[in-house]
């Protein structure tokens, strides 16, 4: 019970009118069109002037040295005034145009990069793997800087024939949203818990360890006496939340666990309908510090889709104009039957016509 | 007649320390268990005032796992000192 | 640098163009035991590619269910300055919109409090403080509320509602998406901080069909904003496309999704009784064309990822709806949505398993809103209908 000094809750957070650069509030609803005047530079007009932006990579796990650099910097171009994307990304409010060559500049000098716009690869949204996470069965922000490390020209140009948007999770709770993404890299375990039987029992409530699954996989069981538990493997999908309250149990596995690719999935409206990602690559190994069986399969396919996709097609609905044979033809990534679906519903996913292509 | 949220703290307590260990309580059971005894005597906002008054008191705690369970406090497994 | 940080295989990770995570961490290692702690251990994971976390369940600050991951190492002894590496969620501002003083106030904060890491932003969206101890959970909690910043969510309870840029900066805005967003989250703050929901309940606001917060996708509800009437169109803006060489006829008129847009020699017309509003044509000519005048949203139910049931987009659940404030429809819509979820959910089932185990149909029963064409993809093809009504023999009436 608080019987000191006020303590404050549920005042939630501050009003974002505090936040705007005084030319935001004086276009506020009011913005007439944009422009793109280069890579990660952005104009929009409207009533009481032009607003120029700089779109930044950021590496998303960052220290407050990193953001204190930001912030100089947006005090010094920006009157103190900037704002994130929704993947990630640092984005400066200018009102000065003769700003935006000085801020770049410096920009530069701090190893960062500047681009993310239009027809480009934006940040990669991404969750927390090894650094945070308890479920992960791959590293994440590791991952994205492998990937990015690769792909980084195509952040700074708009040289693709459509946006093209990766995400990357560590496990298959997915809490990074890559059920929709051009090119999801999911990190995947492929065996189930391992049941530490001699520390099981003083550990962990057994109740609560079987409730835990939401397969039911897990049941009480005797080994010499002592009450614990046992893994029908069938039903396992590997999520983890036994290991959440039952630290006996550990998932992760060094020698399988790894990442599977998925391609062609897409959120926004423009021409075609969002999509999820289709399976592409199974599972490739955990190969840190760079993952270049990963790096190298991602590659492939921004590469292969940029030579062949129409303008404005994104990778799904380039794939869905050619069909999926030419795509793994295309991409020569083998097609096994793992990418055949067994899940509720899977007869949708089969081909029901004679519409193929030979 | 509404039934006092103290009552309702009190008979929500006894609930939670019978299924210590065997049964994980959200705040839903605890409101739909009230509502089974009392009825139109209980109400969603007091019975949510009685789950407040059990967690500012500290007799109670949110657990995260299985979907933030309302439990006695005790240490877990996990915890490193 | 400590001497007795050795980390070989994280400091590849050092090269590269794309900004170093490694890099920045290791600018912290000299000062904060936790960042050096969390390097080394992670080079461990990176040698036997394995995580070493523990999830702790039952950490928070007093009185609140969510905001809190609890987490800690699972080899103390060997990094103990990773023994305790809680996270807090903080509320994210409307658009993610900062002053440069207002982050730095957090910045000193965290600085104080915990390991000087964060992630800007988490995935729900929240801005995450990554890694402090048990202890200093309450006090950091303190230091925010003093400078007017609140925990977000986590656990069965809503998360900080999360909105695009919206009017901030976007001229497709149909609403007030910063507004709403706004709105939502300071009037549902005990939902968002005691948890009370079968499961998570996330908000997202997307100011146009474009969806750049993914809100189809990624949100238990979506309120995407669109309109009713015609495209609004600015013929000499056209031209000028037409005039600067744009292939009109093969990037636009063909990519329509409903080949409802004709080009006659540098005039568009669009049949809008047709239109989609999928945004395309407006995405490539911005300067010529742009969302009709009677705007609001449309709302979506149901978006989740693959735990447990399988991962599901969003659906219609409203296709027109007027945004105003003060949003009173909203409340209205979301306050009946958790009554029926509340009553007839169960444990961990999100809004969406919920909708596909009881049927839209009852769904629509309980929150009190009639079906409609928009809704679906097609009426059923299976000829299984359970009537509800029909005649009884002697004048019994309908059932
Ligand atoms: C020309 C039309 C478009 C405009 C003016 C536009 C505007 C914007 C703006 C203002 C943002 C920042 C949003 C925020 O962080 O709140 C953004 C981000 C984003 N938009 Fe759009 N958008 C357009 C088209 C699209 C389309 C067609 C898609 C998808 C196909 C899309 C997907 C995204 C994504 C994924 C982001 C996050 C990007 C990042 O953080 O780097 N946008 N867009
Ligand atoms: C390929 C693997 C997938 C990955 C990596 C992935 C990843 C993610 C991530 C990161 C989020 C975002 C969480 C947030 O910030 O709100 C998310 C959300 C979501 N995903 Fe996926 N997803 C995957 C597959 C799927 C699939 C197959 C579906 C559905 C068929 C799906 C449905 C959803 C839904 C509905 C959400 C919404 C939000 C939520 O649960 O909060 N995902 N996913
Ligand atoms: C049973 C399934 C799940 C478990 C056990 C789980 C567990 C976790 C844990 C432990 C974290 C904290 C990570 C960290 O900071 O160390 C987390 C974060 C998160 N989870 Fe989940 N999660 C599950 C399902 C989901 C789903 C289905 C979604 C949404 C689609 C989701 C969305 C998120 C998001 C957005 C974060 C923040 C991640 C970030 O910012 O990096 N989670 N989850
Ligand atoms: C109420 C239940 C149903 C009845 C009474 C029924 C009755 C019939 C009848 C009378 C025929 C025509 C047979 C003929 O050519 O003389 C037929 C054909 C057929 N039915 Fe059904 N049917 C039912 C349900 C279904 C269902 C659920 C399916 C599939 C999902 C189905 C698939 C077919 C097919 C494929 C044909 C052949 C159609 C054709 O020749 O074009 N039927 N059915
Ligand atoms: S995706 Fe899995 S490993 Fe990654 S943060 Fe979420 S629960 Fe953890
Ligand atoms: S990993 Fe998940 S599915 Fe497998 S036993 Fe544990 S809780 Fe059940
Ligand atoms: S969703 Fe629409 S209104 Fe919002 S930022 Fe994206 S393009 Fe603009
Ligand atoms: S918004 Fe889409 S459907 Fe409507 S006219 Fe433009 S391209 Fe066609």
């Amino acid at each position: 019970m608080a019987t000191e000094v006020e303590r404050k809750t549920d005042i939630g957070p501050p009003h974002y009118e505090k936040f705007l650069h005084p030319l935001v509030k004086e276009n506020y609803g009011k913005w007439e069109y944009h422009e793109t005047l280069a890579p990660g530079v952005l104009m929009h007009h409207g009533p009481a002037g032009d607003l120029y932006t700089v779109r930044v990579s950021s590496p998303r796990l960052v220290s407050i040295n990193f953001l204190n650099n930001i912030l100089d910097l947006a005090d010094k171009y920006a009157d103190g005034y900037l704002r994130f994307t929704s993947r990630n990304n640092v984005e400066f409010l200018l009102a000065n145009k003769d700003n935006i060559e000085p801020l770049k500049k410096e920009i530069s000098e701090l190893g960062l990069l500047v681009g993310g716009t239009n027809n480009a690869i934006s940040n990669i949204v991404h969750t927390q793997g090894w650094v945070h996470c308890h479920s992960a069965a791959t590293d994440a922000s590791g991952l994205v800087k492998s990937v990015m490390d690769e792909l980084a020209e195509y952040f700074t140009s708009q040289k693709l024939p459509a946006k093209l948007r990766i995400a990357v999770a560590c496990c298959l709770n997915m809490c990074g949203a890559v059920h929709a993404s051009d090119i999801a890299i999911l990190g995947v375990h492929r065996t189930p818990p391992k049941i530490d039987n001699a520390t099981l029992p003083n550990l962990c409530e057994i109740p609560t360890t079987v409730a835990s699954c939401p397969n039911n996989a897990i049941r009480p069981t005797s080994i010499e006496g002592k009450t614990t538990v046992k893994v029908d493997e069938d039903k396992c999908m590997y999520c983890g939340n036994c290991y959440t309250v039952c630290p006996a149990m550990p998932l992760a596995d060094p020698l399988n666990d790894g990442v599977s690719i998925w391609v062609g999935g897409k959120i926004c409206n423009a021409r075609s309908e969002p999509m999820f990602t289709k399976l592409a690559i199974p599972y490739l190994p955990n190969n840190p510090p760079r993952w270049p069986e990963v790096t190298g399969a991602v590659k492939n396919i921004v590469e292969i889709y940029a030579a062949n996709a129409k303008p404005y097609e994104r990778v799904g609905e380039w794939i869905n104009r050619i069909g999926w044979p030419k795509f793994f033809d295309l991409t020569g990534i083998e097609f096994t039957k793992y990418h055949l679906d067994d899940f509720r519903h899977a007869g949708t996913t089969y081909r029901r016509s004679l519409h193929n292509r030979y | 007649m509404a039934i006092p949220v103290e009552q309702l703290a009190d008979e929500m307590y006894e609930i939670i320390k019978e299924s210590a260990g065997v049964k994980k309580l959200k705040g839903g059971d605890l409101t739909k268990a009230m509502v089974a005894k009392y009825g139109d005597e209980v109400s969603r906002a007091d019975a949510k005032a009685a789950i407040r008054m059990l967690i500012d008191s500290g007799r109670c705690v949110y657990g995260y796992f299985g979907g933030s369970s309302i439990e006695l406090p005790h240490s877990e497994a996990a915890e490193n000192k | 640098m400590a001497d007795d940080l050795k980390t070989p295989l994280l400091d590849e990770l050092e090269k590269g163009p794309w900004p170093s995570f490694v890099k920045d961490i290791k600018s912290l290692a000299g000062k904060k035991e936790m960042a050096k702690d969390l390097l080394r251990q992670l080079e461990k994971s990176y040698e036997d590619k394995r995580g070493y976390w523990k999830h702790g369940g039952l950490v928070g600050v007093m009185g609140y269910g969510g905001g809190v991951i609890g987490r800690y190492s699972a080899l103390p002894e060997e990094f103990p300055g990773v023994s305790h590496f809680h996270t807090l969620r903080i509320n994210q501002t409307s658009g993610w919109f900062y002053t440069a003083d207002a982050l730095r106030e957090i910045l000193n904060i965290w600085e104080e409090h915990g390991s000087g890491l964060l992630n800007v932003h988490g995935s729900t969206g929240d801005l995450v403080l990554l890694g402090t101890r048990t202890e200093e959970l309450e006090p950091t909690f303190r230091a925010l509320t003093e400078k007017g910043w609140d925990l977000g969510g986590s656990g069965s309870d809503l998360r900080t509602p999360s909105c695009c840029v919206g009017p901030g900066r976007c001229e497709y805005a149909c609403y007030d998406t910063l507004s709403l967003a706004y709105n939502l989250t300071h009037a549902y703050q005990d939902e968002l901080h005691r948890p009370m929901f079968n499961y998570k309940y996330k908000i997202k606001m997307s100011g146009c069909p474009n969806d750049c917060t993914a809100a189809i996708a990624r949100s238990d509800m979506g309120i995407i904003g669109i309109w009713k009437d015609d495209i609004q169109v600015k013929p000499d803006a056209v031209a000028e496309y037409v005039d600067s060489g744009l292939d009109v006829q093969g990037l636009v008129v063909e990519n329509c999704p409903t080949g409802c847009i004709e080009l006659d020699g540098n005039e568009i017309k669009i049949d809008n009784s047709n239109c989609v509003k999928c945004m395309h044509c407006i995405n490539v000519m911005p300067k010529a064309l742009s969302p009709g005048k009677e705007r609001g949203a449309a709302i979506t139910l149901g978006a989740k990822a693959p735990i447990v049931e399988g991962a599901l987009f969003g659906s219609v659940i409203i296709p027109f709806m007027k945004l105003e404030e003060p949003f009173e429809e909203v409340h209205d819509l979301i306050e009946r949505i958790w009554e029926f979820w509340d009553e007839h959910g169960t444990n961990r089932e999100r809004i969406g398993e919920f909708i596909e185990r009881v049927s839209l149909a009852t769904f629509l029963e309980g929150i009190g809103e009639k079906p409609l064409p928009q809704m679906i993809k097609a009426p059923r093809d299976n000829p299984y209908v359970f009537y509800e009504e029909y005649y009884a023999e002697e004048g019994e009436g309908e059932k």
